[in-house]
């Protein structure tokens, strides 16, 4: 078991009441799934990835992670626990602007510690499976978006890790490149790395393993 | 990493250049002011510090009681150091010295053959060379002094008489001076004093021939002499204080109310004036101030950065979000952007510094100094210190507060600005404005006061007024006079010097009026013992003084030899006819030096600066006074001079003619307010120009935060000059607070400043409505210019792209 979500709630009060973002989740998550969070806007799909991601809070309920209790964890341990195991892909891309197609590959891998020659094999290494060696040099305003949603993928992965948190990762992108996209996810799939991806595309949630409905911060069936 | 960060710093520089130049702007000028104040802090502080038993040096201080006053001397008889050497056990070595020539001209003339030199010699004990450090490179240090006819040269000195210092020991060389002519074998030679010394002198001779050649100079009656003592270390000061202060009682000593106490000699330059009998401060209070001044324009600088980088924070959001998602936790964080105000700061000290060797010699001057930046120890630590603590000063905020941002907050981009922090900038600004208006006051009073100084009728005139000495012989009652020398060459030369067309009046004086009177006290006048206790300046004066210098003369006359007037003949001004309480004072005999009778009054008017008030204030008459006066016919000063200038030379052939205008000399006594003016004037201007830079981002920033609101605004009627105002108000609203908070802060701190002075000007009301103004309106312009370009913009544009 990857991961396992145990009656989580999540709310903020407003107005002197408590709306619900997140409402009774129930969640396993074994290695090797690829699962797709729908939902129509607002019904909490960000919300309980950033909670699984580790990058928000949640109220009231547990949450092991690779059997570790996340609710109990200090912030600091939390931090070391998605560093090694989580990577992020977004929507809008959330590339540096400032740094090259190679710095933006390498800049999660400074933050683990790796040596210098090790970094540069990694990233030679992602550049080359990415099929984006002659990219490297460029800047992402370069980019067209599927390009930039690539190196997006390629910098979530280049750390190994365990699971691949995407937020609408083709909300951008036109259906070509959302294709493409799509059958990256797959192939990594199949190389053994868990996924969930949120999306509102019926076509992209085919591409999981199972499907998870949220309404109103529940999950529905 | 590291690479990395820095990579990513100057891309970020490049994408964001208007924020990077301000903050370039305002930390390195605000570094290039700390740095040149700092490298004069030292200086002041270094001064005299060079002596390798500094700790140890102490100088004997002689404190006067009077009835209302107590008067702190440097000087002490002779004897004293010895005296203390031989009965006090935690003196090591002592030493007297008398920098002054026993009250006669400091100058003479060293002669080598046919070579003349001017120079300034000082006579010395033989234990000099083992209180003080002056590296003696020819010559043994128990020896150099020990014999009466030795004379120890200053390397320059050396080499300017013979060309070389070596192999001149031995040599004779003819010393003309006034008082102390003579043959004098030169018997060592001494390093320059530094320049950091406020003991300044050419050569050394033994102290011998002071007390030969003036007999009243051994006594213990007499002050002819600064005593220096090097205390046994581990001494307790104060204990030894107790010790010595009645030790001139034990002594044949006419002066039962003198007490004396040691004050550490390094100290005497900062800690140099004294109340009621202790050191209370001095110049020590000027570099205060211009540390506090230096302190705050980097602080201005440093707010900037703070205001900016937290302003700005929105453009670092993204940043932040995606390397806190790829894992990077806060404290890598924070060392992250520490390193970035400190690379930023690095940056600034490399343009400081270019500013700095730019304006050094310029601040050399206003400061009347010779500082280098010549990256020695001290300037290194001084400099690394410095960049230390403005990176953190103006990085710590940043840092922790862009570091804490929440990940996915950011990664919405749904960041809002807390109310806390518009509040703390807000603050930070109105501090900034605050301190430069309070500049602004402080300039604007000290400006008026010195002009006030400037223009104040002061009772005489000053102007046309030239000063230069006798520098021949010249005897009086003490050196000579008695013993039936003759002053009839001098006596000439004030009578013909007073026909010499374009000459109006011409006087001469012991002393200066300006700055030298030499008080008198023990004076009875209503024949009561009591009265002795009052301290009375009692300027010693030769014919015609009165008249050069223009005083009012209320009742009686002046001195004049017509009337064979004499030592027993004085006149008081007002404010000693008023604390005698004496009616009808003019014919009266008060007991001053066995019966002195008053033939005049004159008007209060201010000798020496208005720091002092007028105080009582008694005439002497001595027709042998060596400074001569000479009062110019206006419109012939450069011809009188000429002919003046022969005229001396007529008489002192060997002498240049060397002479100062009165006014001049006046000035000098101002000289320290004058620089603090100079100086506050640039930092008043700097400490402006760095907060309205800071301002101009902030409004640069609010413009750009507010393109949405402005173009709704606009698109529903509102007006460009409505959005201009609407934008510029709330930087004026903060500007007005400023005003609010310095206006009293500079009420008090120059009602501080001015308290120094006995006469000054009173605090006007315009100084501090037109700092304000004056702050107000700057920073409206620079804040104008934003908020008009953003209240023209296109509204379809802000509107399009949300």
């Amino acid at each position: 078991m990857l991961l396992q979500l145990k009656n989580i709630f999540k709310w903020v009060n407003s107005g002197g009441q408590r709306l619900f973002l997140l409402k009774d989740i129930n969640l396993d998550v074994e290695e090797g799934e690829f699962i797709s969070v729908m939902g129509p806007s607002g019904s909490g799909k960000s919300t309980l990835l950033n909670v699984i991601g580790m990058l928000d809070n949640f109220d009231e309920g547990e949450y092991e992670f690779l059997h570790e209790s996340v609710h109990t964890l200090k912030e600091k341990h939390r931090a070391n626990l998605y560093k090694e195991y989580i990577g992020f892909v977004f929507q809008s891309y959330h590339l540096l602007d400032e740094l090259t197609v190679k710095e933006n590959l390498e800049m999660p891998l400074l933050y683990k510690k790796f040596k210098g020659t090790e970094r540069k094999a990694m990233v030679a290494d992602m550049l080359d499976r990415f099929n984006i060696v002659g990219k490297k040099d460029l800047f992402p305003t370069q980019l067209s978006g599927g390009q930039q949603q690539l190196v997006g993928v390629a910098r979530a992965l280049i750390a190994n890790p365990k699971l691949i948190l995407a937020d609408e990762p083709t909300g951008n992108l036109n259906s070509s490149q959302s294709e493409e996209i799509m059958e990256l996810f797959k192939q990594l799939n199949s190389e053994g790395v868990t996924i969930i991806q949120v999306t509102h595309s019926e076509k992209n949630a085919a591409y999981g393993s199972r499907i998870i409905n949220l309404l109103d911060g529940r999950m529905i069936k | 990493m590291l690479r990395h960060n820095i990579v990513l710093f100057f891309r970020n520089i490049k994408k964001n250049q208007s924020s990077f130049l301000i903050n370039t702007i305002g930390l390195s000028t605000g570094l290039a002011c700390t740095l040149l104040i700092g490298l004069w802090v030292f200086d002041e502080l270094r001064v005299d510090k060079f002596h390798k038993k500094d700790a140890q040096l102490y100088q004997v201080m002689q404190n006067f009681q009077f009835d209302d006053d107590i008067e702190t001397e440097g000087r002490t008889p002779v004897p004293l150091g010895e005296a203390l050497l031989a009965e006090m056990p935690e003196v090591e070595h002592a030493v007297a010295i008398n920098d002054f020539f026993s009250w006669r001209s400091r100058e003479g003339i060293l002669s080598d053959g046919d070579n003349h030199i001017k120079a300034v010699g000082w006579h010395a004990g033989s234990d000099f060379f083992d209180v003080f450090s002056h590296k003696l490179l020819q010559g043994d240090k128990d020896e150099v002094l020990a014999g009466k006819n030795g004379i120890v040269l200053s390397q320059s000195l050396a080499k300017r008489v013979f060309g070389t210092q070596d192999n001149i020991i031995g040599k004779t060389l003819e010393w003309k001076h006034p008082s102390f002519e003579g043959a004098y074998q030169v018997t060592g030679v001494f390093e320059n004093p530094p320049a950091n010394a406020t003991a300044q002198f050419d050569f050394l001779i033994s102290m011998e021939i002071l007390l030969e050649k003036d007999r009243w100079a051994k006594g213990w009656g007499s002050s002819y002499a600064e005593t220096f003592l090097t205390l046994k270390k581990g001494t307790d000061v104060e204990q030894f204080n107790k010790k010595i202060e009645g030790f001139l009682n034990t002594k044949d000593n006419s002066d039962d109310n003198a007490t004396l106490f040691v004050q550490q000699y390094s100290k005497k330059y900062l800690y140099g004036q004294y109340e009621n009998g202790v050191p209370v401060g001095g110049r020590i209070a000027y570099v205060r101030l211009f540390s506090i001044i230096a302190l705050f324009i980097l602080l201005i600088a440093c707010i900037n950065f703070i205001n900016l980088s937290t302003a700005l924070a929105s453009r670092k959001m993204k940043e932040i979000g995606i390397k806190k998602t790829v894992g990077a936790n806060k404290g890598t964080l924070i060392v992250q952007f520490l390193g970035e105000s400190m690379l930023m700061v690095v940056l600034s000290l490399v343009v400081a510094i270019l500013f700095v060797v730019l304006f050094l010699p310029q601040f050399n001057e206003i400061a009347g100094k010779q500082l280098h930046l010549n990256m020695d120890f001290y300037q290194v630590l001084f400099i690394v210190g410095i960049v230390l603590l403005t990176g953190l000063v103006s990085g710590i905020y940043p840092a922790f507060y862009l570091s804490g941002f929440k990940t996915v907050t950011v990664l919405k981009g749904k960041f809002k600005t807390s109310l806390e922090e518009v509040w703390a900038r807000k603050g930070l600004v109105i501090f900034q404005f605050a301190l430069s208006i309070i500049f602004i006051i402080g300039l604007l009073v000290i400006d008026d006061q010195i002009k006030y100084t400037q223009t104040k009728n002061m009772g005489y005139d000053r102007d046309h007024i030239i000063s230069f000495q006798w520098k021949g012989a010249l005897y009086d009652q003490w050196n000579g006079l008695l013993e039936g020398k003759s002053n009839e060459r001098f006596y000439v030369f004030m009578s013909e010097l007073r026909e010499v067309p374009g000459v109006v009046h011409a006087t001469n004086m012991t002393g200066n009026i300006l700055n030298e009177i030499y008080g008198q006290s023990g004076i009875s006048w209503r024949g009561e013992d009591s009265d002795r206790d009052f301290l009375f300046q009692s300027p010693v004066v030769g014919y015609d003084f009165i008249e050069t210098l223009g005083i009012a003369l209320k009742e009686g006359r002046t001195f004049s030899g017509d009337y064979h007037d004499d030592y027993s003949k004085i006149i008081l001004n007002e404010a000693a006819v008023k604390k005698m309480g004496l009616q009808d004072p003019v014919g009266q005999t008060i007991d001053m030096n066995g019966g002195s009778q008053i033939i005049g009054v004159v008007g209060d008017f201010h000798y020496g600066s208005l720091h002092n008030q007028v105080e009582p204030l008694i005439f002497r008459l001595d027709p042998h006074g060596r400074n001569i006066m000479v009062k110019i016919k206006a419109g012939t000063e450069r011809a009188t001079l000429e002919r003046l200038e022969k005229f001396y030379q007529g008489f002192l052939a060997e002498y240049p003619f060397e002479f100062t205008f009165m006014d001049d000399d006046y000035q000098t006594l101002y000289e320290s307010e004058s620089r603090v003016a100079v100086l506050s004037k640039y930092f008043a201007g700097l400490a402006i120009l760095i907060s309205c830079l800071g301002l101009f981002g902030l409004a640069t920033f609010n413009a750009e935060r507010r393109r949405k609101e402005i173009g709704i605004r606009k698109v529903l009627g509102q007006s460009t000059a409505q959005v201009t105002m609407m934008l510029s108000g709330q930087f004026a609203k903060l500007v007005l607070v400023s005003v609010c908070v310095a206006l009293p802060m500079a009420y008090i701190l120059t009602n501080n400043w001015l308290s120094g002075f006995a006469y000054r000007i009173p605090l006007r009301a315009w100084y501090f409505l037109g700092a304000g103004l004056a702050a107000l309106v700057v920073a409206l312009l620079t804040v104008g210019s934003q908020a008009i370009q953003a209240a023209n913009r296109n509204p379809v544009n802000a509107l399009r792209d949300q």
